[in-house]
């Protein structure tokens, strides 16, 4: 009975470290940084997509849209001018549903991993995106073909599969956190905290390790590929911030988090936007979020634009 | 920060009105509609009728008097009707007088009464002393008898010298002295008078007082009961156990020396008693009382006044406020992740309708069949909704096989899988799979175990009999059940779940 007590800890001691609860982000921060008119432009890839065009942020190229069943016949058409190229679901989140595809012929398709599937398999893929399996709610969805990310090697030894991206929050315009998710044998490959994928907090300022937790316990290596977690400073990292930043002009949205990935020759890429992100990344910190935005209601400048609100941090 | 300070304020203040309001109402209820704080779900109801027979005798003008239970506070007279052809009555406040000129042949008069329990108040009645006592007027030897026998009486046990003497008198075998004392063969009237002329030699003022017990049949005889006047109030005594207050379903008609019937203008006049009693709804009850107050206005306009079926609906959907209660504090305050906003709400309905174990296994059957042939069904990569539909058709199919493997082995368990909702069922199974395939089994499991705690825990409270009778008998405590789950919604502090996720954070 103690040891179940030793595993909680008091309100008091949580709120003297900042930390922002559930009901605490809804009721403070969401429903009064995030108007709800403004979600259809984060939970849609290909909106998120054409904004971040119209900002001068950069995305993965996208090659096409598939709406509607009649023109799922169309994909090698479609990708004619590409060697290689991603399917994902416009309405799915956290990577499901995403295929890439490495090599293809007419009727062989290679994924990275070396399995290959027939065209008959990636026809009945995209048919189920436009059906709603992997979007939220399961609501009728579009496919968008995109070029694919080359991922920088910079990451390779961290991950046990797939390459991680980088969550920053934005809070009205400033990156306030950020970390990256690891993938582990243990979280079947997945970036989710709560399956056991590693999080690693990196500091807002460097990019650099802060701390690497997984299951919520404090590790120093990968469990599979053992690299040292501590050693992790993500390159370009003011580029990585930029764009975090400039997402707030684009959206509107007051709070919100943006995955970013970082291409080997085109420099980082906004993946995707989040406009309820997880408060998962606080552990990954082991520090607070309600610290950084009580910080910025305070003593940051409003209406800097996006650079100069990236010089303040970094200054 | 500010403006959810003065929701918060504004919610908090209703909600005290709210409050107030609902404990004036519950007292209201209670003591003006009768309601009561428990769900008895019976009360004894009895039809008592006294019919009063004689003959008239066809030249004077006819009076009858009949004495009538008066400030009664140990039943409560729900209604009562008089049938007296051809009379005038009047009812006073102890007896009613009927009236007519003269007739001649039988005259039947019906008092008609209609009383229920009240077990509270069952004790002394005030009143004033009596007039002095009267002594009976005994030869020398017979008071020297008399005080041997209050002497032999002091042995018993017994609060009292009342409670002695009677316990005395009822001795098996009778005491000689006694038996010397009484004719041979002595009615109980006899011997309360006997017994009266005692303990008038003890200067306690006694009398009779007259009723029915209330015992389903007929009698014609009113029951009789002594009552003594000590420390100015009048204690009823049981002539035959000695007992003080008065027993369980005694009705008292009438007191002291005047007589239960008095007929002028008619010879041979008897008084039958007739006495059924009928166990009704202690809700159909309060309804009546409330009818028959004066106040009728408000209680016309409550849903007491609808019709059984409709209330029973109303009382079905009004035990739900408190069950929502449950899922937000679960949800909001705990901070435990459901399946679904309601569905442990649906769950614990569906365990209500079908028993708790009982439901339970077939819940659990259901589902773990539902999810089988799901994943079945994955391999056909369906569109959503012809697969959800699908879904909910194999749920009919199951919930047909159960119920008719239940019936012909007898399980009553399997029978009881009719009552699950199948739409909500067929939406589990599809949001679980879902969840199976996005998240993990483990996180699948987690939902629907937790979904399935939820439900349980509000399936207790809403099967509470207690509960459920009070958020319908008492139904503005949903006013206050609303305002609290409104007040949840400005509730910004850490969830319980919470304080275990975030602890590795405050650890050094």
């Amino acid at each position: 009975m103690f040891g179940l007590f030793k595993k909680f800890t008091t309100p008091q001691k949580l709120r003297e470290k900042g930390i922002l609860g559930m009901n605490a982000r809804n009721f403070h921060i969401i429903s009064k940084c995030n108007p709800r008119n403004l979600y259809p432009l984060v939970d849609d890839k290909v909106t998120t997509k054409n904004l971040a065009i119209k900002s001068g942020v950069q995305t993965p190229d996208m090659i096409g849209v598939i709406e509607h069943q009649f023109q799922v016949s169309n994909i090698l058409d479609m990708v004619k001018n590409h060697s290689e190229f991603v399917v994902k679901p416009s309405h799915g989140s956290g990577g499901k549903g995403v295929l890439v595809i490495k090599s293809y012929t007419e009727d062989t398709f290679t994924l990275p991993s070396g399995k290959i599937i027939t065209y008959n398999e990636l026809y009945q893929h995209i048919s189920n995106i436009l059906s709603g399996l992997y979007s939220l709610g399961g609501r009728y969805d579009t496919a968008l073909i995109e070029e694919v990310v080359h991922f920088s090697d910079i990451f390779k030894d961290y991950s046990y599969q797939g390459v991680p991206d980088v969550r920053i929050i934005v809070y009205k315009g400033y990156p306030i956190m950020a970390m990256t998710r690891l993938s582990t044998a243990c979280s079947g490959g997945r970036a989710n905290l709560h399956q056991g994928a590693v999080g690693v907090g990196l500091d807002i300022k460097t990019g650099k390790t802060k701390k690497a937790v997984q299951h919520n316990i404090p590790i120093t290596h990968h469990p599979d590929t053992n690299a040292d977690l501590r050693k992790i400073e993500v390159p370009l990292w003011r580029e990585h911030l930029l764009i975090a930043a400039k997402a707030y002009e684009m959206t509107g949205l007051g709070y919100f988090g943006a995955d970013i990935v970082l291409d080997a020759k085109k420099g980082p890429m906004m993946l995707e936007l989040n406009a309820r992100p997880g408060l998962a990344i606080q552990i990954a910190n082991g520090s607070g979020l309600k610290k950084a935005i009580k910080k910025i209601d305070k003593k940051y400048p409003q209406n800097l634009n996006a650079e100069e609100r990236i010089n303040f941090i970094l200054s | 920060m500010k403006n959810s300070f003065h929701v918060r304020l504004f919610l908090g203040i209703l909600l005290l009105f709210a409050i107030c309001f609902s404990i004036y109402s519950i007292y209201y209820k209670t003591k003006y509609w009768g309601f009561s704080l428990s769900p008895k779900q019976t009360s004894n109801v009895w039809m008592v009728e006294a019919h009063i027979n004689f003959v008239a005798d066809g030249e004077n003008p006819i009076t009858a008097t009949l004495r009538i239970p008066t400030k009664n506070r140990g039943f409560k007279v729900l209604d009562e009707s008089i049938t007296a052809k051809g009379y005038k009555h009047k009812k006073l406040s102890d007896r009613i007088v009927f009236s007519r000129s003269s007739t001649t042949g039988d005259q039947n008069l019906y008092y008609k009464l209609m009383v229920f329990d009240n077990t509270l108040g069952k004790d002394k009645l005030r009143a004033p002393a009596p007039e002095k006592i009267k002594k009976p007027l005994w030869n020398d030897q017979t008071v020297t008898q008399a005080k041997q026998i209050l002497h032999l009486s002091k042995q018993q046990d017994g609060r009292n010298s009342i409670e002695k003497l009677i316990k005395f008198f009822n001795q098996e075998p009778m005491d000689p002295t006694l038996k010397s004392m009484l004719p041979v063969q002595y009615s109980p009237k006899t011997a309360i008078e006997f017994m009266m002329n005692l303990l008038s030699l003890e200067n306690i003022p006694t009398r009779i007082a007259r009723g029915i017990k209330l015992e389903e049949g007929q009698t014609l005889y009113p029951d009789l009961m002594l009552e003594a006047y000590i420390n100015g109030a009048w204690w009823l005594y049981d002539p035959q156990t000695g007992k003080q207050g008065l027993p369980d379903n005694f009705l008292v008609f009438q007191r002291g020396e005047t007589s239960l019937l008095d007929v002028t203008g008619g010879t041979a006049s008897s008084i039958k008693f007739s006495m059924q009693k009928s166990i009704t709804a202690s809700m159909n009850l309060a309804e009546r009382r409330a009818q028959l107050s004066k106040d009728t206005g408000l209680f016309n306009y409550s849903i007491y006044n609808l019709p059984i079926a409709q209330q029973n609906t109303l009382k079905w959907l009004s035990v739900f406020p408190i069950g929502i209660l449950i899922v937000v504090l679960m949800r909001n305050i705990v901070g435990i992740q459901t399946m679904g906003t309601f569905t442990p709400m649906l769950i614990s309905m569906s365990l209500v309708k079908t028993g708790f174990l009982t439901g339970l296994a077939c819940f659990v059957a259901i589902i773990l069949l539902g999810l089988g042939i799901r994943f079945l069904m994955s391999k056909f990569n369906l569109l959503l909704v012809p697969r959800i539909s699908a879904v909910v058709i194999f749920v009919i199919l199951i919930i047909h096989a159960l119920t008719i493997i239940g019936y012909n082995f007898d399980i009553k368990i399997a029978q009881a899988s009719v009552f699950f909702p199948i739409i909500i069922t067929a939406w589990i199974i599809e949001r679980a799979s879902i969840t199976w395939e996005e998240d993990g089994p483990v996180n699948a499991s987690k939902e629907l175990l937790n979904s399935l705690i939820v439900g349980i825990i509000v399936y207790f409270v809403i099967a509470n009999a207690h509960i459920r009778h009070i958020m319908f008998a008492f139904n503005e405590l949903n006013i206050v059940i609303l305002l609290i789950v409104m007040l949840l919604g400005t509730y910004t502090g850490y969830r319980l779940t919470e304080l275990k996720r975030f602890a590795p954070l405050v650890k050094k």
